[in-house]
């Protein structure tokens, strides 16, 4: 397993009676794509926030390739790791979308945009012009740039319409499976879940493999 | 993609942001610049004023001393028994005993040779290196017009007046203490020097009343005994003019001042019919008012009777004339300290403001692994860019604006100056030198260490301000940045 949750609690400081997530534990491994699926406040941004290094669980530890992640080492694990994608997408409005993926790390930038289909035509565009789907593009490309082996996405297809989600859909799961990564998607999608080697059915705090 | 390259496409695809940031730098810039130059011009006009309107020491003679030597000379006339008075003469006592209706009275008098400074101590005292000219004035002397009309009150009663104008000697009219002050300017002509003999310099009033011009001679002769007293004639070499009217020294329109003549050192004593003069004061002008103390102490060490004089300071008269400035140089230090402290709080509100509107920007960056001084290096980095083209803008801006600020200041300060000069002019004794002649002198330059302060304090400001404004990312976990996102 190249990403674990072992025992994981988490409350907000403000609700500390309310549990967000009790004591999940689960394994996450190379080259396939899973999906957390859940209801909303269930827990699954959290779960995701909390693998991605973005915060630390009250009880519990993250684990990458079989080492906890220190809350000293958050940044590290970020930054050589881990690669996100949001819902939103999140790209910064006043670089190209050259530049965004060149963000992301050490990948070239040019081959990676090739590759999550975006021409060069809109390389050096500003990004407020691009389409949703093409942002989110970008924004994937910038995630497989970092060269990290756990790629997290939160709702990635979330603002996107049915047939550019698909076409995201279809590039997360060819990331998953040819490039080796190790694919987390957080999603309300049934059928984005579908497509996932395994799902992750999150509800009431508790995390279970449902497939 | 490092945090400079970040900065710099920022800073450029960000115009309208960069330029209100390039607004606030170029204004605290040069409001700290126009500070400094206006502190420096001020202490540059002290300095200039201090050495034009100038200082002098002022040699009188010791009333108590007058009394005493007095009482000395008369123990010695006649029995020279102290406590028993004589008749008799010596070194310008006179006693005289007159029997009277009441019975004996002693009268006692002195005539000008005791009352004078001695003109040989004066010289010593001029002499003094650091003294770069002097005055000697006589006293006010009551003389009878001969040949002209004085002027006069003609709802005064005169029948207590003596009907005489009045005479001031001088050796150089230009350090007379009237003159200095500027309570009188010269209209026409020109003033008296050492060397005139028999030359008057008279009032404008004076003139005109009796229609004398330049050239034209007055003749006066003692006012006590007119008919018989020999006249003795002064030639007018100049007319004077009161900026305002002067304060008669004694009642009655002998000696308003309109009918007081300033004359040569020796001609009041002829016109009086006295043997000796007397001299009154001694103005002694010292060169540089920055070695006023060093000079006044060689003044004190000179070999002459000091019990018989007062050595009075004349350099209250920069010190009031520089209080101005003094204002001046503490508005300039409080507009900069106030720059500083508005600076401060302007760019900390500024980027205040922009660490907020670029949250999504802050929570992307630190989940792409950017660490948070990466990111707050960002903000300096892009504060420093955009701080760096203020600077040029400044280097053309700034000399502009601080001499605009530093004349309209100074010329605030030289008008209050001159207000209060004029206020003073009867009671403060000044310099020769007009104050406007040198604030037009200032030269309002931003140097170089100016340069390197407010650059320095810009620089410094910008770092605490966005060390200030950084501290809400610096306490905020990525996640929670992110949470404000969604």
């Amino acid at each position: 397993m190249i990403l674990e949750a072992k025992n994981v609690s988490y409350f907000y400081k403000s609700q500390r009676d309310k549990l967000i997530l009790d004591d999940v534990s689960f394994g996450f491994a190379c080259g396939r794509l899973y999906a957390i699926l859940g209801p909303s406040g269930a827990g699954k941004t959290t779960l995701l926030s909390l693998l991605a290094g973005l915060d630390t669980p009250v009880q519990g530890e993250i684990r990458y390739d079989g080492i906890p992640v220190t809350p000293k080492d958050l940044a590290k694990h970020r930054r050589n790791h881990i690669s996100l994608v949001f819902q939103s997408y999140n790209l910064i409005d006043y670089l190209t979308p050259l530049e965004n993926v060149k963000l992301g790390g050490r990948g070239d930038p040019k081959m990676l945009l090739n590759s999550v289909g975006i021409g060069e035509e809109y390389w050096n565009r500003s990004v407020l012009q691009l389409s949703g789907g093409q942002q989110q593009r970008v924004a994937i490309a910038r995630a497989l740039a970092s060269d990290a082996k756990v790629l997290l996405a939160d709702e990635p297809t979330g603002n996107l319409d049915q047939a550019t989600a698909w076409d995201v859909t279809y590039l997360l799961k060819r990331i998953a499976h040819q490039e080796g990564k190790c694919v987390i998607v957080v999603t309300h999608s049934r059928e984005l879940a579908q497509t996932a080697d395994e799902i992750i059915q999150i509800g009431g705090g508790h995390a279970g493999a449902a497939q | 993609m490092n945090s400079f390259q970040r900065a710099w496409r920022s800073t450029l695809r960000r115009p309208v942001r960069s330029l209100l940031l390039l607004l606030v730098i170029v204004t605290v810039s040069l409001s700290l610049l126009c500070g400094m130059a206006c502190r420096n011009a001020s202490v540059q006009t002290q300095d200039l004023t201090r050495q034009a309107v100038g200082a002098g020491l002022r040699l009188d003679g010791n009333e108590s001393n007058r009394t005493k030597r007095l009482e000395e000379t008369a123990d010695k006339i006649g029995t020279h028994k102290p406590g028993y008075l004589d008749e008799g003469d010596l070194d310008g006592v006179h006693i005289r005993k007159l029997e009277t209706a009441y019975g004996t009275q002693w009268q006692t008098w002195t005539d000008n040779s005791f009352d004078s400074l001695l003109l040989e101590d004066v010289e010593a005292v001029a002499a003094v290196p650091g003294i770069s000219d002097y005055n000697v004035t006589t006293k006010i002397t009551a003389v009878n017009p001969v040949n002209f009309t004085r002027i006069e009150d003609p709802d005064n009663d005169q029948y207590s007046d003596i009907g005489g104008v009045t005479l001031l000697g001088n050796r150089k009219l230009e350090l007379n203490s009237y003159v200095l002050s500027g309570s009188v300017t010269l209209k026409q002509g020109r003033m008296i020097g050492p060397e005139d003999q028999d030359v008057c310099v008279i009032s404008e009033e004076l003139a005109e009343l009796n229609g004398l011009h330049i050239g034209d001679s007055l003749r006066f002769n003692d006012c006590h005994d007119p008919e018989n007293a020999p006249v003795w004639e002064a030639a007018i070499v100049g007319i004077y003019q009161a900026q305002q009217p002067i304060q008669p020294l004694m009642s009655g329109d002998t000696y308003r001042w309109e009918n007081m003549i300033f004359t040569d050192l020796r001609f009041p004593e002829k016109a009086e019919n006295e043997t000796a003069p007397c001299y009154e004061h001694a103005y002694f002008q010292v060169g540089d008012v920055d070695e006023y103390e060093a000079v006044k102490a060689a003044v004190e060490a000179v070999n002459i009777d000091w019990q018989r004089y007062d050595l009075i300071d004349r350099n209250g008269n920069f010190a009031t004339m520089s209080s101005n400035f003094h204002d001046l140089e503490k508005i300039s230090t409080l507009l900069i300290v106030l720059t500083f402290a508005a600076g401060f709080i302007v760019l900390s509100l500024v980027f205040l403001f922009w660490t907020r509107n670029r949250n999504q920007e802050i929570g992307i960056l630190l989940s792409l692994g950017f660490g948070k001084g990466s990111v707050t290096g960002q903000f300096l980095l892009e504060a420093l860019l955009i701080t760096l083209l203020s600077f040029g803008l400044i280097l053309i801006l700034a000399p502009v604006a601080s001499r605009a600020a530093a004349d309209y200041l100074v010329a605030d300060q030289v008008e209050q100056s001159e207000i209060q000069r004029d206020r003073d002019a009867s009671r403060v004794m000044y310099g020769s030198a007009q104050p406007e002649q040198t604030v037009t002198g200032v030269e309002v330059e931003i140097t170089g260490e100016m340069w390197r302060l407010s650059a320095g304090g810009v620089i410094a400001l910008i770092f605490i301000s966005v060390g200030a404004a950084a501290i809400p990312i610096l306490r905020k976990k990525p996640r929670e940045i992110l949470s404000e996102l969604s």
